[in-house]
């Protein structure tokens, strides 16, 4: 014998070992999960395959297994076993079947590793199935019994156990801070300028991406830059401050519940009255959209998204930008979770309208745009990273049919994927947020920034 | 005999209704969760647009992708809907006029030439053989041959025992197989409207940050 073959895969090993309380299990969280709306989408796939070529799967691997169909059947079968008459009675004739070792590694090969809960499939299915959200259920029910791919559920772990996923310690939260305060004082020729820290009472609590700290400070101080521009009252808190949501991606809408009130805990503590989601799709459809529901209560804050801020800034003429500063060609990636699910779909347009000399769209682009391969918690399942590259291949050509210079994209997931992408098939482009991209072209007014800043103050 | 069946019709169409709403009902006692998040849209308005525009091949890239299969879907659709309402024809009973007959004659000739090619896009396209079940083909089927026996029975009547036999037959097993979508389509597409019409995702915004 090996080595190869005397070291089994843990995670492997767990699927082998399940009992069958595990699967009893599973299913009893399965059927928590399931509310009437889900039920009823369970009930209506005809499976006419329509969805086919609108997952960036099938379209890269042209195989069943990559099918929308296919995958939300996986989960359809067991429902029908277990909680329809003719699905107990006539198995084999309605195609049920119950929750065993063999659907549970499907499930896991083919909810996780084979999807990135874009939401494309829905928009295209003929009975308007919301496919994306069933397949999380499916996630649900393996989250319950611990078998949530290694890589995902580390990221989840980290985020409940440091309160953010990153891991970030504090010191070097505020320390980076710290420098980064120094750097935007530089940057405005103004001594006065400042990343405010827990600072009580202010308007708005300013979020981000834990990568941001860790990888990219600019996209930081793009936000900081905007906000002094405008003359804002906000702040950053010390301790949670991580807008990303890992939860949505596990199914575990236990967990998911606690990052998300993690948030409000900074809130209440600072008494802000806006929740600002830095630039990232998930993050922004977890805490804007899923987090009330995970919590089963209403939010008592506004919670809005940085791009919907910076809109409203050049709207009302808070903040001048200089298109002339980005004369590259740019164009948008849509990420899925903030447009196709999150209804954010022009203002980041109009942003980079008014911030860039050449704007091109990509093609399809807004609700329709294919997924970059990242989302879905891709990223972190090192299980799946082939198949990540591969089927990110229609994002790059999509990149590349655009003469682009410039990819602009308010997701650091994206961002990550893209970088990846850009490096994999040789793009040769700059990966920036729609902030960054914003705050290149900023044109500091102080006049107006003390005008605003006196008035908020006030 | 043909009294007999016409009450079995008759019959058949209310257990059909009756188990569609028991399984509408069933799906509502998994529970309705309350949202809690501040809608951003007009759910009103993304049902409208689930049942008009959303529906469009235009708008809609499968429906663009699959003109053929989309178009033979109506067309298949809209055939089952006349053969149904030619058998409600016969249990009235109603004598309709002759340009109706001849309307409903070429929607159910539509609705056979379609429902077969469906049938053999089942059989012949291995990914969606694949994903098949026997309830899906029998499905076809039996719907076919309804259509059938309706389009011979405007010429002839001798099939009707037959044709009423199959209607009731066909109404039986709605709410077994995948037929009942019949009903779930419209409850499924609402639910969709809702969603994305409550996230003012769909219909798109007005373009309030237009340049």
């Amino acid at each position: 014998m090996n080595n190869k073959e005397a070291v089994k895969d843990p995670f492997e090993e767990k699927i082998s070992n399940l009992k069958s309380e595990d699967l009893r299990k599973a299913l009893q969280i399965f059927k928590e999960k399931i509310n009437y709306d889900y039920a009823a989408f369970l009930n209506t796939c005809v499976h006419c395959g329509l969805c086919a070529e609108s997952c960036h799967y099938h379209l890269t691997y042209k195989d069943l297994k990559s099918l929308p169909a296919y995958k939300l059947n996986l989960v359809i079968k067991v429902f029908k076993k277990n909680f329809s008459q003719t699905g107990k009675r006539i198995s084999r004739w309605v195609g049920a079947e119950e929750l065993n070792h063999h659907v549970v590694k499907e499930w896991i090969d083919s909810l996780f590793g084979r999807c990135t809960l874009c939401g494309r499939c829905a928009l295209n299915c003929t009975m308007g199935i919301n496919i994306p959200y069933i397949i999380r259920t499916g996630r649900s029910a393996l989250a319950a019994i611990d078998l949530v791919p290694p890589g995902l559920q580390s990221t989840v772990d980290t985020a409940l156990r440091s309160g953010n996923n990153m891991g970030i310690p504090k010191e070097d939260w505020l320390e980076t801070i710290e420098w980064l305060e120094e750097e935007l004082q530089q940057d405005v020729s103004d001594s006065k300028a400042r990343l405010p820290l827990d600072e009580k009472g202010a308007g708005m609590l300013y979020t981000i991406n834990p990568r941001e700290a860790m990888f990219f400070p600019l996209s930081i101080s793009a936000a900081g830059k905007i906000f002094y521009a405008a003359g804002e009252s906000w702040t950053f808190s010390s301790d949670y401050y991580d807008v990303t949501n890992y939860g949505l991606y596990s199914g575990d809408d236990e967990a998911a519940g606690i990052m998300s009130e993690h948030l409000i805990m900074s809130m209440k503590k600072l008494r802000c009255h806006t929740l600002v989601l830095a630039e990232c799709g998930h993050g922004f459809n977890s805490n804007r959209w899923e987090a009330p529901e995970w919590l089963s209560r209403k939010y008592g804050f506004e919670v809005k998204s940085i791009l919907q801020i910076v809109a409203d800034y050049i709207r009302v003429g808070r903040i001048d930008l200089d298109p002339s500063r980005n004369k590259k060609i740019v164009t948008l990636h849509d990420p899925c979770n903030l447009v196709r699910l999150g209804g954010i779909v022009e203002e980041q347009r109009y942003i980079l309208k008014h911030a860039t000399a050449n704007f091109v769209e990509m093609t399809p682009n807004r609700e329709k745009n294919y997924c970059c391969g990242g989302g879905g918690g891709q990223l972190a399942m090192t299980l799946f990273t082939e198949r990540r590259l591969k089927v990110g291949k229609i994002k790059a050509d999509q990149i590349r049919s655009t003469g682009a210079k410039v990819v602009a994209t308010p997701c650091h997931n994206c961002i990550d994927q893209l970088m990846e992408l850009n490096k994999h098939y040789k793009l040769g482009v700059e990966i920036k947020t729609v902030c960054e991209i914003a705050a290149d072209a900023l044109v500091i007014n102080k006049k107006k920034t003390n005008t605003f800043h006196s008035l908020l103050s006030s | 005999m043909l009294t007999f069946l016409r009450y079995g019709v008759i019959i058949s169409f209310f257990v059909c209704t009756i188990s569609l709403c028991i399984l509408v009902l069933k799906t509502l006692l998994f529970g309705k969760k309350p949202l809690h998040s501040e809608p951003q849209g007009v759910e009103n308005k993304g049902i409208l647009y689930a049942f008009g525009k959303g529906m469009m091949p235009w708008e809609k890239e499968s429906a663009a992708r699959h003109l053929p299969t989309y178009i033979a879907g109506i067309l298949y659709h809209s055939g089952i809907f006349a053969g149904l309402f030619y058998i409600l024809l016969l249990v009235i009973p109603f004598c309709p006029s002759l340009f109706l007959i001849n309307a409903l004659r070429i929607l159910m000739l539509c609705g056979i030439a379609c429902g077969v090619a469906l049938f053999l896009k089942r059989i012949f396209k291995t990914t969606l053989k694949n994903i098949s079940c026997p309830d899906d083909f029998a499905s076809n089927i039996l719907v076919d041959l309804f259509l059938f026996l309706a389009l011979i029975d405007t010429f002839i009547s001798i099939v009707r025992p037959v044709l009423l036999f199959t209607a009731i037959l066909m109404l039986l097993y709605i709410p077994v197989g995948k037929i009942r979508h019949c009903f779930f389509f419209f409850y499924s597409r609402i639910l969709f409207g809702l969603f994305y019409g409550r996230r003012g995702i769909l219909p798109q915004k007005q373009r309030q940050f237009k340049v």
